[in-house]
């Protein structure tokens, strides 16, 4: 256990008695009370999660703008100044290498947050490109920390700890600012479907503002309850929705590629494919689907598998995404899932299972 | 928080309890394989008359993000089985030794001299 990376606020956790497990090399929280305490705190209350874990690029200089957007299928040229876009990134042949958030912090400085397994690959991958642009590429994830605070209670707790910034500052918005404790970058983004906010920063800030949230009685929360928070919204996650061995067109992320844009890494290919695969919401009124779950038609043929899966707690059903095979999605939409022995009827949702109530 | 073990049951392992009247054997989870489980909302357990052999997986307890193989700790065949369980998973985790699950008629001897008393149980439960 000695190789594993700790976050900066490794004592914290194992202070507050939190059940730790390894995460892509990383000794993270998994749950500090119970999962489900922690899901209601974020649903109806406010719960932070330590997501430290996760990688920071910094890209800067004439073109980062314009690097950025050409490493993602959506438009980051487009979007607004201060703020964030979601985005795949992708191959020239489509596959994912990964899913992002770019911050637009200022017309020549953009922040990118990936997932923790994949800073490596992603590192080399932008490395890889940036030489054709007018622009640098850092790799700060040591030195930042990230919580992610989440919930409906989260601005008026931000405001309490003195970390707000003036004037509008809605839903993705970002903004890199003198708080109260010091330098914080800001978003309004997350990973539950509430309304959130993400605030990346050095190691003194973080664990100052950690000590603050647990004096307000915020709801710490480990990477078990963000799971199932990120599934109720039908959030995909890398490794399991989204893989190198598919493109966003087949993991319901269609909307995540600006086909029409001028230029981008994939656009050829993209462009002209044909999803092989569609990622679908099942649930189950008894039983639970887990991950590799096959998913059957109505004649219980195979036509695909269960990518995620757990116990809802804010449904009290089992709830999980499905890839199945385009060529094989049945049009009387009745669907199966063969949980071990048991073929049991699948309810299948056009919208997410729960409304998350980000502004 | 210590686990609660009550002298009168034994064990296995596995963390499943059983209660032996005659040659019927009632089996369940124990305090401290519900207080590592967590939060349980969800139980699978076999149909009134299936067969088990000793070490049969013969159901499933699952957590909100984990799924736990239920082990037959005897041979036999199951002769009842808690459908109140269905509705309200939980009470395995408040009241772990009300919460059995099935009852099973021992067809033979086989995993009864492995049952172990509360205290030869009892080192398992350190964590």
């Amino acid at each position: 256990m000695n190789d594993l990376i700790k976050t900066g606020l490794h004592a914290e956790h194992t202070a507050l008695k939190a059940k730790m497990a390894p995460f892509a090399g990383f000794d993270m929280p998994l749950q500090y009370s119970s999962v489900k305490e922690e899901i209601i705190a974020v649903r109806e209350n406010v719960g932070v999660f330590d997501v430290s874990h996760m990688g920071e690029f910094f890209v800067e200089g004439e073109e980062a703008i314009k690097f950025v957007d050409y490493m993602l299928t959506n438009d980051f040229t487009g979007a607004e100044m201060a703020k964030a876009v979601y985005s795949p990134l992708c191959r020239e042949n489509g596959t994912i290498i990964d899913d992002l958030i770019a911050y637009k912090l200022e017309d020549k400085k953009v922040l990118i947050c990936v997932n923790a397994s994949n800073i490596e690959k992603d590192y080399a991958w932008f490395e890889k490109h940036v030489g054709n642009f007018n622009c640098t590429l850092t790799d700060h994830s040591d030195r930042y920390e990230l919580l992610a605070l989440q919930g409906p209670k989260s601005t008026s707790i931000l405001k309490e700890c003195g970390v707000f910034p003036e004037g509008d500052f809605d839903y993705y918005s970002v903004k890199e600012f003198e708080s109260s404790l010091g330098t914080v970058i800001l978003a309004r983004t997350g990973y539950t479907g509430e309304d959130g906010f993400e605030i990346f920063g050095n190691l003194e800030l973080i664990q100052k503002l950690w000590k603050k949230f647990m004096d307000l009685g915020v709801t710490p929360c480990g990477l078990a309850s963000r799971d199932v928070l990120r599934l109720e919204v039908a959030y995909p996650l890398y490794g399991h929705e989204l893989s190198d061995n598919w493109t966003p067109l087949d993991a319901a992320l269609a909307w995540t590629v600006k086909k029409d844009k001028e230029n981008f890494i994939g656009k050829e290919f993209l462009a002209e494919y044909k999803p092989q695969y569609r990622l679908i919401k099942l649930s189950l009124e008894k039983g639970i689907p887990r991950e590799g779950f096959e998913v059957l038609n109505d004649n219980e043929e195979v036509i695909g598998k269960i990518t995620s899966g757990t116990m809802s707690v804010t449904l009290g059903k089992g709830i999980g995404l499905a890839l199945v095979e385009k060529a094989k999605f049945p049009q009387d939409k009745v669907f199966k899932i063969k949980v071990r022995k048991n073929i049991i009827d699948a309810k299948f949702h056009v919208k997410a299972f729960v409304t998350g109530g980000h502004k | 928080m210590a686990s609660q073990i009550p002298n009168n049951l034994k064990y296995t392992k596995d963390h499943e309890w059983t209660l032996t009247d005659g040659d019927i054997v009632t089996v369940g989870i124990t305090d401290f394989a519900q207080s590592q489980l967590g939060d349980i909302v969800f139980v699978e357990l076999p149909d009134v008359g299936t067969e088990l052999t000793h070490g049969d997986s013969f159901g499933v307890v699952e957590s909100i993000k984990s799924v736990s193989d239920l082990y037959s700790p005897v041979s036999g065949e199951v002769i009842e089985k808690n459908d109140d369980l269905e509705g309200s998973p939980e009470n395995c985790n408040t009241t772990p030794y009300e919460s059995w699950m099935i009852k099973i008629k021992l067809s033979d001897n086989s995993g009864v001299d492995e049952l172990l008393t509360a205290e030869e149980y009892e080192p398992l439960c350190e964590e």
